[in-house]
């Protein structure tokens, strides 16, 4: 990153605090005792590279400059449309989550990042796995809409573990209808930059999350369709170590970077300005 | 259990015995509709990047007097069929040759009919490495902007991404005794309960049969199949197919280009509705 590092304009305005997430004692990549403030200020990044999960307050923070998140559809709520009972009713499920101040497994709104205007959406894995619901597709797809009328850059922040079973086939269904969404905003020439964070599989790296103009992993994250306990199952296969790792999907020409968290403001910035 | 809108000797068949149905290795596949239907059915190979995937078939057939792009998931009877089919399960090479074929469709101004029938899409090392999701992203992306008409109907299986990336289309019909699921159940079983023996509870509480998915506006008709389930007349069953794609194929035949690209934009945005829509609107379990 260091050529880039050069070249990139100066952030006058910096992104938020990140707010605080629960972290074990001792990091999983180095089992070094961790410092939560330092981790905190680095972007709950330990200095052996491993990448802790953010939430998506957490990415919004992250990403918009200061002040300026203005969340969209905040108020559209899933609940239970199958009537589905097991192992937990669907509709406590979720109202549990709400409760927890946890607000579905996609946030969308408008905000600026380095004084850009943009769409940013970001799942949140703690919200039923970061599955995609109906009320997940209606947000991505609404911001797809309006950017593709308002030509304003979407950046995407994914964590999911797909389709949200739950929801049925009305889960699946959101697939089409936010590649739809995402079709006209590629048709409209709308800059569309892709973040894969751990994990994201199933329906949604099936449906936008591989589909941007420029894909982002981060680094170590797993990324794919079919989990490796399901390949296993199914094909008694031995799976190499790093498969479906960030650095994997590079190799298999599926994402254009594998970027620390800690760049990734500098490099979306920078891309806003090549993209204008 | 009840069920809306199902008459009273539709309720015979549990939600596990339909499924059985659906996978009978007597039911009629792909190419035993195909056959029927076009019987000049000329099948075109390959995606033109790397392979051919021969869980996919695709050609050409005169259909009604009409030359017809038809794309449907193969499955085998035999053994060695099945494995040579993969059981009708996709890798990257097959939705990369319907694209390729769906836009010779285009050029031609054919439409385009496809049959789908495949429990998911392949869950191995090698789709992985090759970029299967990536390949049913891009496919699903594609096909609304594929200017011609597409009806797609369920057959036997529909399953998960790997059935949705064949299953954009401007009418989305299904035969009776099929099903169309976010997950198979013994993958639903599998998520919820981390055991998939606990597949006829998953499948019970999915709601996916071809009732259910008229009942939440998934699908716009379910064809009726011959008494005993579509193995024991494939004949029968075919003609009826027939008359229904036939039917919904008629009504987008007439329709100006950037009508039909809207309407299909719609008919999947729908779903819109529904974050509104009464809660447990769907059939009870
Ligand atoms: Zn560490």
């Amino acid at each position: 990153m260091s050529a880039l590092a050069k070249t990139a304009v100066e952030l006058r305005i910096a992104g938020s605090k990140l707010p605080a997430i629960p972290l074990p004692t001792n990091c999983p990549g180095c089992g070094v005792a961790l410092e939560i403030e330092a981790l905190r200020k680095h972007n709950y990044v330990c200095d052996c590279g491993h990448h802790f999960r953010l939430g998506a307050d957490a990415w919004i923070a992250l990403i918009a400059d200061r002040g300026s998140w203005q969340e969209r559809w905040g108020d559209i709520r899933s609940h239970d449309l199958l009537n589905w009972k097991v192992p937990k009713p669907y509709q406590e499920v979720v109202e549990q989550l709400l409760e927890d101040g946890l607000n579905e497994a996609v946030r969308t709104g408008t905000c600026t990042l380095a004084g850009r205007p943009i769409w940013l959406a970001a799942f949140d894995f703690r919200f039923v796995g970061g599955t995609l619901s109906i009320v997940a597709g209606e947000r991505l797809a609404r911001g797809m809409e309006q950017a593709s009328s308002s030509g304003i850059p979407y950046v995407l922040v994914s964590a999911s573990g797909g389709a949200r079973m739950q929801e049925g086939v009305l889960a699946l269904m959101q697939l089409a209808k936010v590649n739809a969404a995402l079709g006209r905003m590629h048709a409209a020439g709308v800059p569309y930059f892709s973040v894969l964070t751990d994990p994201t599989f199933g329906g949604t790296a099936a449906s936008l999350a591989l589909l941007g103009d420029i894909n982002i992993a981060e680094p170590g994250a797993a990324i794919g369709f079919t989990g490796p306990r399901v390949i296993k199952q199914a094909t008694y296969a031995d799976l190499p170590p790093g498969f479906q790792s960030a650095e994997f999907q590079l190799a298999h020409g599926q994402v254009d970077l594998v970027l620390p968290r800690t760049e990734l403001r500098r490099l979306l910035a920078h891309l806003l300005e090549m993209y204008p | 259990m009840t069920r809306h809108g199902r008459k009273p000797e539709e309720t015979t068949l549990s939600v596990w015995q339909v499924i059985e149905l659906a996978r009978h290795q007597d039911r009629p596949y792909s190419l035993d509709y195909i056959r029927r239907l076009a019987p000049d059915f000329i099948e075109l190979h390959g995606d033109r990047l790397s392979g051919d995937d021969p869980a996919l078939v695709g050609g050409i057939g005169t259909w009604h007097g009409r030359t017809t792009v038809f794309l449907g998931h193969q499955k085998g009877r035999s053994l060695k069929e099945r494995v040579a089919r993969n059981w009708g399960m996709m890798h990257p090479e097959g939705y990369r040759k319907a694209i390729r074929l769906a836009h010779h469709a285009a050029k031609f101004r054919f439409p385009i009919v496809s049959l789908i029938d495949t429990p998911g899409a392949y869950p191995g090392a090698g789709a992985e490495e090759r970029g299967i999701a990536a390949a049913i992203a891009a496919a699903i992306m594609e096909w609304f902007r594929i200017p011609v008409p597409i009806v797609a109907a369920v057959i036997g299986e529909g399953g998960s991404g790997g059935a949705l990336g064949m299953g954009v289309a401007d009418r989305v019909i299904m035969l009776e005794n099929s099903i169309y699921s976010v997950a198979s159940p013994e993958a639903a079983a599998s998520i919820v309960w981390r055991d998939n023996a606990r597949k006829v509870e998953a499948a019970e509480q999915l709601q996916l049969t071809s009732r259910d998915l008229l009942a939440m506006g998934v699908v716009e008709e379910v064809v009726t199949e011959p008494k005993g389930s579509a193995h024991v007349d494939h004949d029968a069953v075919a003609t009826a197919l027939d008359e229904a794609l036939h039917r919904h194929m008629q009504s987008l035949l007439t329709q100006p280009t950037e009508d039909l690209l809207q309407h299909r934009y719609e008919r999947f945005r729908y779903i819109d509705s529904l974050v509104h829509a009464e809660p447990q609107f769907g059939p009870k379990v």
